[in-house]
């Protein structure tokens, strides 16, 4: 017999028993990427598209450094012919039957499982991840997104009447993961009738191929276009004229830029940023499957980026050694190997994490490194950090990938307190085998996701997404469906920006207020207060503006609020928030009905001060009518928040709740100044905030009408409402950290300002860019738009098993 | 043959602190069988190497002296000798880690290995297998018995009445169950099992071996095995000493994998010798 294939090296194998490299041929990547000479363009309408002259970025194997090939760089041309062939096909696409849409994605998947391997192949080459997490997780997740969001097509008609698509749709993403990104984000836009311009980092050939991909299924080429160039083209791309929405994902302080460039551009915002997540063990949990579950979370390809890692102090030492003991079985090597766990993610990810360990180091922090992992430079060790001074810059600064930072605890509701002191609110999971604690725990972390008893779970029925600044946007669920929609008959967003508006002056100086003239009456009227923490107070400024009626005489004095008052007014409703939070959906709808019988019994005074301000007896009455209406209704819609969703995979529920956004501050608009007041703060009080309110400048006297009865029916501090300049408090309230999301109904220039200032703290924004809005009309006035902004979602998993 | 545990105080405190949560045992279960995939030489190597972890079972009614005679032998060679050669792991002395009988076929066991001039032990179920449910006095006089017959390792079916309520026994090596039951050898048992091997390793410095048995049919699942063990406890249990594979014919798709690893082709059932 003639030993054709012998191992001379089986011998030592059969010794040592150590693992062999696994390579996974990727040859079918080259062959796809010889298709295009080695040098790819964009691929727009249906075609690759190479214009001349532009600079070109080599794309390189992040591990060996070898030229795969060359991308070009767009420039602002190619961005405007992307967004044109969108915006062309926009009209034929959004227009079809949500069934058919429902074909063309299902068609798109299965030219998707087609093509799995080179899809592996190459992004697996491209991006350095261990190709058993391409292979094995992103590439059905991404078949997966397009068979679910061809199911939400098909019944849209019915499950989403009285919404309509955005139009087109902007998409910057990150380089690592952008493939999977781009799926999460493009099945629900063009599954609800959006087109797509993806801008992609340069050398990220994966994008360009699953536009190629969908071009090949011939109908609708311009549907999906795909252009590689800098982030630094988002504001151009935001810029074109049809772009209805700007999605974003990547670094906080990019998103952060965006936001502030984008200010009155016209098209929405929509953040997702960071990838760090949260690790809680408590003392009761299952240790070894929480190590498993940190594996997950920043030790394996399948997380963007690094962990904080909180542990319960009783069971810190075993922890920590369990977690070293499996830190040295961790492999690192070359993605295309389908036994590694980690591969390399190129300079950039590499020199991040180099630069955190080293500062931790320099801070006093403990470094703990293992794994078996190539010396040479791409590739970074599984690093466990402890003993990080509290007050170390690194313990504010963002865990990078594949690093963990770990901290310890001693009870629950430290942990707790530990988990939420941050700005970023992305995801966590929590490990305990008590279910009371873990639900406890589940319940009152700020996340977007949660986990328990699990890490990195996701699944396109489920949204994920965050807030704080991790972004409020949101992917996958029936929120990502309702990020590329917009309640119908909504006008397109247009550019409003003000060139000259100056950011750094904006209602800085409020102009001084004088006597106003005569005072009529018997005895003249006190002036009203700020309505904060429950009762009437005095302005800090101790000044009062006049307010005048329709006829220009003197109707009454408000009081001229300031910086120190919205402090004040936000410190009140931090404090009333965690009673109004804990209160049963029924106490809340009990309140908002008590406040609703209240205005009725206070109408005539009402009408007559609507009157005063020329409104019509019969219209005034209607407006009063209406208001005592949109209490109630938001009272009974209290009732019916959260649903459950069923995961295929998963045994057990996933939970997705409402939760409150917190403090939120309401600029209410000039008109119907009782109608809107009552229609803005209803749906607020409904899912639980707490809230800060500016009511209409010319005629505030109303809302302050309502606060008398406010005062006596609700918790202090639940609502508060102050007058005065509103450029200025609006000023204010934009720049505030701790407020939690901002509504403004106000002039173009100040919806341009608060777009600009959320970027402080990245607060969910809603603004109306200077156009009026129909009050009246309940789907305007008491849509579900409203309900959605005024709450956010959180996803809570609960796998089961006995 | 093995050293015996020195033993610890029994402290049910230990286990009562013990949590397992099935649905992530269930999760690492499955990730742990796709991620440590092992090809060419190593396979090889690999596959060779469980072959000298397989106690090489047959627990039927009907055994009789010649197919535990015929097992005897194939537990003396368990892969083609050309097949070794090509190799280059001819002299390396593979055998099966024992081969595992009835007590009543000890003997018959006993005298084949002899024959075949080898000192592979003869492993011997015992104490009313599989169900355990007869009466001390008659389990311990099964092992007595099969010993003296020259059994040197017995696996002893627990008490699990006992167990069922929370009166453990300890023990040298654990294994998964009997092979008889309805679910055997699964991978989430074996993490969980495993788990507790380390931890008392940890607290007392004593190793306990580890059996996995009944449905181990395929040479992959003997890689998965042999990856499973290595990744949860790591190398030092990866002899003989400290883990078995309780199989009957989980050898011939071994000896079918080298067959093919060395000649490129796939074979016949006749091509490869008969246990």
């Amino acid at each position: 017999m003639a030993a054709t294939r012998t191992g001379s090296r089986a011998c030592e194998i059969f010794t040592t028993l150590e693992y062999g490299p696994v390579p996974e041929s990727h040859a079918c990547a080259l062959a796809w990427l010889d298709t295009q000479d080695r040098h790819l363009g964009h691929y727009v309408n249906g075609r690759w598209l190479k214009p001349e002259h532009r600079s070109s970025v080599p794309c390189q194997d992040p591990i060996t450094g070898e030229n795969l090939a060359s991308c070009l760089q767009a420039q602002t041309e190619d961005v405007a012919g992307a967004v044109e062939a969108a915006r062309t096909s926009l009209e034929n696409w959004s227009t079809q039957p949500g069934a058919f849409r429902a074909q063309h994605l299902t068609r798109l998947a299965k030219m998707i499982q087609k093509h799995q391997r080179l899809l592996w192949t190459l992004e697996s080459l491209v991006t350095g991840r261990a190709i058993r997490e391409v292979r094995d997780r992103d590439v059905p997740l991404a078949q997966q997104l397009l068979q679910h969001h061809a199911v939400q097509a098909h019944t849209q008609e019915e499950a989403l009447a009285g919404w309509e698509p955005l139009g087109v749709i902007g998409l910057i993403l990150p380089p690592t993961f952008c493939f999977l990104e781009m799926m999460w984000r493009i099945c629900p836009a063009l599954a609800v009738g959006c087109t797509v311009v993806v801008l992609v980092p340069p050398a990220s050939p994966t994008p360009l191929l699953v536009a190629q991909l969908a071009g090949e299924l011939g109908q609708f080429p311009g549907i999906l276009n795909v252009i590689s160039g800098p982030a630094s083209l988002g504001p151009v791309l935001a810029s074109q004229p049809g772009v209805q929405k700007v999605a974003f994902c990547g670094a906080i302080e990019d998103g952060r830029a965006l936001r502030r460039a984008l200010a009155g551009q016209g098209p929405e915002l929509g953040l997702a940023l960071g990838a760090e997540s949260l690790l809680l063990l408590m003392e009761t949990a299952d240790v070894d499957s929480a190590v498993e579950g940190v594996v997950d979370a920043a030790w394996s390809d399948r997380s963007p980026g690094g962990l904080r890692l909180l542990i319960q102090e009783s069971v810190w030492d075993e922890t920590m050694r369990r977690l070293q003991a499996r830190m040295g079985r961790l492999r690192g090597g070359r993605g295309l190997d389908g036994a590694v766990d980690m591969g390399a993610r190129g300079a950039a990810a590499r020199d991040l994490a180099q630069r955190y360990v080293r500062e931790a180091q320099s801070q006093g922090a403990q470094v703990f490194q293992a794994g078996s992992m190539p010396p040479d430079s791409p590739f970074f060790p599984a690093s466990l950090i402890s003993d990080l001074p509290p007050a170390s810059p690194c313990t504010q600064a963002e865990v990078p990938w594949p690093l963990v930072v770990a901290s310890p605890f001693r009870t629950a509701k430290e942990a707790l307190a530990v988990a939420n002191w941050t700005p970023r609110g992305g995801s966590a999971s929590v490990w305990s085998e008590r279910l009371g604690q873990a639900l406890e725990l589940a319940y009152g972390l700020q996340m977007g996701t949660v986990w328990i008893n699990a890490h990195g779970l996701r699944d396109p029925a489920v949204p994920t997404g965050g807030c704080k600044e991790s972004g409020s946007s949101w992917h996958g669920g029936p929120d990502g469906l309702y990020e590329y929609l917009r309640p119908s008959g909504t006008p397109t967003c247009l550019p409003y920006l003000s060139e000259n508006l100056n950011y750094d002056t904006f209602g800085l100086a409020v102009p001084s207020t004088l006597p106003a003239g005569p005072e009529t009456g018997l005895s003249p009227a006190p002036p009203y207060g700020l309505f904060v923490g429950g009762r009437f107070q005095a302005p800090g400024a101790r000044s009062s503006r006049p307010i005048r009626d329709s006829q220009g005489n003197l109707h009454g004095y408000v009081a001229e609020g300031g910086a120190k008052d919205i402090r004040g007014a936000v410190e009140a409703a931090h404090q009333a928030a965690p009673g109004w939070v804990g209160q049963s959906p029924g106490a809340r709808a009990a309140l908002l009905w008590a406040l609703a019988a209240a205005l009725q019994r206070r109408e005539s005074t009402l009408v007559s001060r609507l009157e005063r301000h020329g409104v019509e007896l019969k219209v005034a009455k209607a407006e009063v009518e209406l208001s005592v209406r949109r209490l109630r209704a938001w009272g009974a819609r209290v009732q019916t928040q959260g649903c459950t969703l069923q995961v295929a995979g998963l045994k057990g529920p996933v939970l997705r709740l409402q939760e409150p956004l917190g403090v939120l501050a309401i600029v209410c608009p000039e008109e119907w100044p009782l109608l809107a007041f009552v229609s803005l703060l209803a749906p607020a009080l409904a899912h639980g905030n707490t809230v800060v309110l500016v009511p209409s400048g010319a005629c505030p006297i109303p809302a302050l009408e309502v606060c008398q009865d406010m005062a006596t029916l609700l918790p202090g501090g639940l609502v508060n409402v102050v007058t005065g300049d509103r450029d200025h408090l609006t000023r204010c309230l934009a720049l505030h950290q701790d407020i939690q999301a901002l509504w403004y109904f106000g002039s173009a220039q100040g919806s341009q300002f608060v777009e600009w200032a959320s970027a402080g703290n990245l607060k969910p924004v809603w603004v109306n860019r200077g156009c009026p809005r129909a009050w009246d009309q309940d789907a305007e006035g008491a849509g579900p738009e409203l309900g959605l902004r005024a709450a956010r979602t959180k996803a809570l998993w609960l796998p089961m098993g006995d | 043959m093995l050293a015996h545990q020195r033993g610890t105080e029994l402290d049910l405190s230990w286990i009562s602190k013990i949590q397992v949560n099935q649905p992530a045992v269930l999760r690492r279960a499955e990730q742990i069988q796709a991620r440590r995939p092992v090809k060419k030489e190593w396979q090889a190597a690999w596959l060779l190497k469980a072959v000298t972890f397989i106690d090489l079972t047959t627990l039927s009614g009907d055994d009789t002296s010649s197919n535990i005679q015929r097992l005897c032998y194939k537990a003396k060679y368990p892969i083609r000798e050309d097949l070794l050669k090509a190799l280059n792991m001819h002299d390396k002395g593979i055998t099966t880690a024992a081969v595992c009988v009835y007590p009543a076929r000890v003997c018959d066991a006993v005298k084949a290995l002899k024959a075949a001039g080898c000192d592979i032990p003869v492993a011997s179920v015992a104490t009313g297998f599989p169900a355990g449910q007869t009466h001390l006095k008659t389990r311990l006089e099964e092992i007595r018995l099969a010993v003296e017959d020259g059994a040197s390792e017995v696996d002893v079916v627990i008490n699990r009445t006992l167990v069922l309520t929370g009166q453990w026994e300890g023990s040298d090596f654990i294994k998964t169950s009997t092979g008889k039951e309805t679910v055997n050898a699964t991978f989430p048992v074996a993490i969980v099992m495993l788990r507790a091997i380390r931890d008392f390793f940890w607290k007392t410095g004593n190793k306990v071996g580890f059996k996995p048995a009944g449905g181990i049919r395929s040479a992959k699942d003997s890689l998965a095995w042999l990856s499973l063990i290595k990744e949860e406890l790591g190398d030092e249990w990866l002899k003989p000493e400290l883990f078995r594979i309780g199989a009957s014919t989980l050898l011939a798709d071994i000896e079918r994998q080298i067959y093919h690893h060395v000649t490129g082709r796939y074979a016949a059932y006749h091509d490869l010798p008969m246990s």
